[in-house]
């Protein structure tokens, strides 16, 4: 019994040095210069960056970055652009799942994953002039002063 | 002039009052990738407003109704974020023998394929979540799914997978696959679940 102890808690161990539960999604793609900015503090943008809530996502002109989060939603920016993931929670076991972005300036692909399939009304992604509710899909969003 | 004429006319009039006088900042449905076309509500400073109908479009600020954005201006707006766009995250089911954490051998055999795709993933992130059927108390279960998910991510690091991460998860019996009354043996629902991005 102490052996598998044992070897339960190296078990342990060894993932939680891997897994980051602060992280609630990962740059997939990159192309030109993206950043991703989170407290403060700048990261040029490349692929397995981690994305953290409160995170604020650049791209500059002629670039484009995409992300895919927990749930498997996935959001991508097109050129100059400016997007911050306000809330984030996803718990499927707990029941709690939300998601609450804002496209600043600039394009959004987005392709809903698990929190929109579970519960629609927890995503909303707000933009300078409103807000869109999601219903299990994809859409796209343009922002231009 | 004959309605067919005039039905084009109406309908070609939609798309240049996008395309000509379009405003600035607006919302596009899409298919979502597994073909279905789901709807998003548009609630803006001067309306509100539902689009059901792929390729459709209203103004960010919900002021008009939604009409038929043409191909050329999508891409023109959107062609760099929809090439952005990630691969889609793959799925796996692992099922086991009674009680135990012995794979069956189908599944066995499916851990080659789920390392196979998230080798052609830049950065891939990983999460396996064990489940068990209804048989037995809600603690063991409890325990066995953790055990089930730990030994598929053990097997999976055995033969090489490399993950930018790896979380596992234990969600015991509360989450079934086909929903059984308590105490009910079910193969299905003894599964551990792998999903790539």
């Amino acid at each position: 019994m102490r052996h598998i102890l044992a070897f339960v808690l190296i078990l342990f161990s060894a993932f939680s040095v891997w897994a980051d539960d602060a992280v609630i999604a990962y740059v997939k793609t990159v192309t030109g210069e993206a950043s991703v900015t989170t407290a403060g503090k700048q990261v040029k943008a490349e692929v397995g960056t981690p994305v953290m809530l409160g995170s604020k996502l650049k791209t500059g002109p002629k670039s484009s970055m995409g992300v895919t989060f927990k749930d498997e939603t996935m959001m991508s920016l097109g050129a100059d652009s400016e997007l911050t993931v306000d809330e984030y929670l996803y718990a499927p076991a707990q029941g709690k799942l939300k998601m609450g972005s804002k496209l600043g300036k600039g394009s959004l692909n987005y392709v809903s994953g698990v929190i929109a399939k579970l519960k629609p009304d927890a995503v909303t992604i707000a933009t300078p002039s409103g807000s869109i509710g999601v219903r299990g899909t994809q859409f796209l969003v343009k922002v231009e002063e | 002039m004959p309605t067919k004429l005039i039905k084009c006319f109406l309908a070609g009039s939609c798309i240049l009052a996008l395309t000509a006088c379009a405003p600035k900042s607006y919302v596009v449905l899409l298919e979502s990738p597994d073909g279905t076309t789901g709807q998003v509500i548009v609630k803006g400073q001067k309306g509100e407003q539902v689009i059901s109908t792929a390729r459709h479009a209203v103004p960010a600020d919900g002021s008009a109704p939604p009409v038929a954005v043409d191909l050329v201006k999508l891409e023109k707006d959107f062609g760099d974020a929809m090439a952005a766009r990630p691969k889609l995250p793959a799925h796996f089911l692992l099922y086991f023998e009674s009680g135990g954490i012995k794979l069956t051998k189908e599944s066995l055999a499916l851990l080659a394929k789920i390392l196979e795709d998230a080798n052609t993933r830049p950065a891939p992130d990983i999460s396996v979540i064990g489940h068990t059927d209804t048989a037995g108390n809600d603690k063991t279960n409890e325990a066995l799914s953790l055990k089930r998910a730990k030994a598929v991510a053990e097997m999976l690091k055995e033969k090489g997978l490399k993950a930018r991460e790896l979380t596992v998860e234990s969600h015991g019996e509360r989450n079934q696959l086909v929903k059984t009354p308590d105490n009910t043996q079910e193969p299905r629902n003894r599964r551990v679940e792998v999903s790539v991005r």
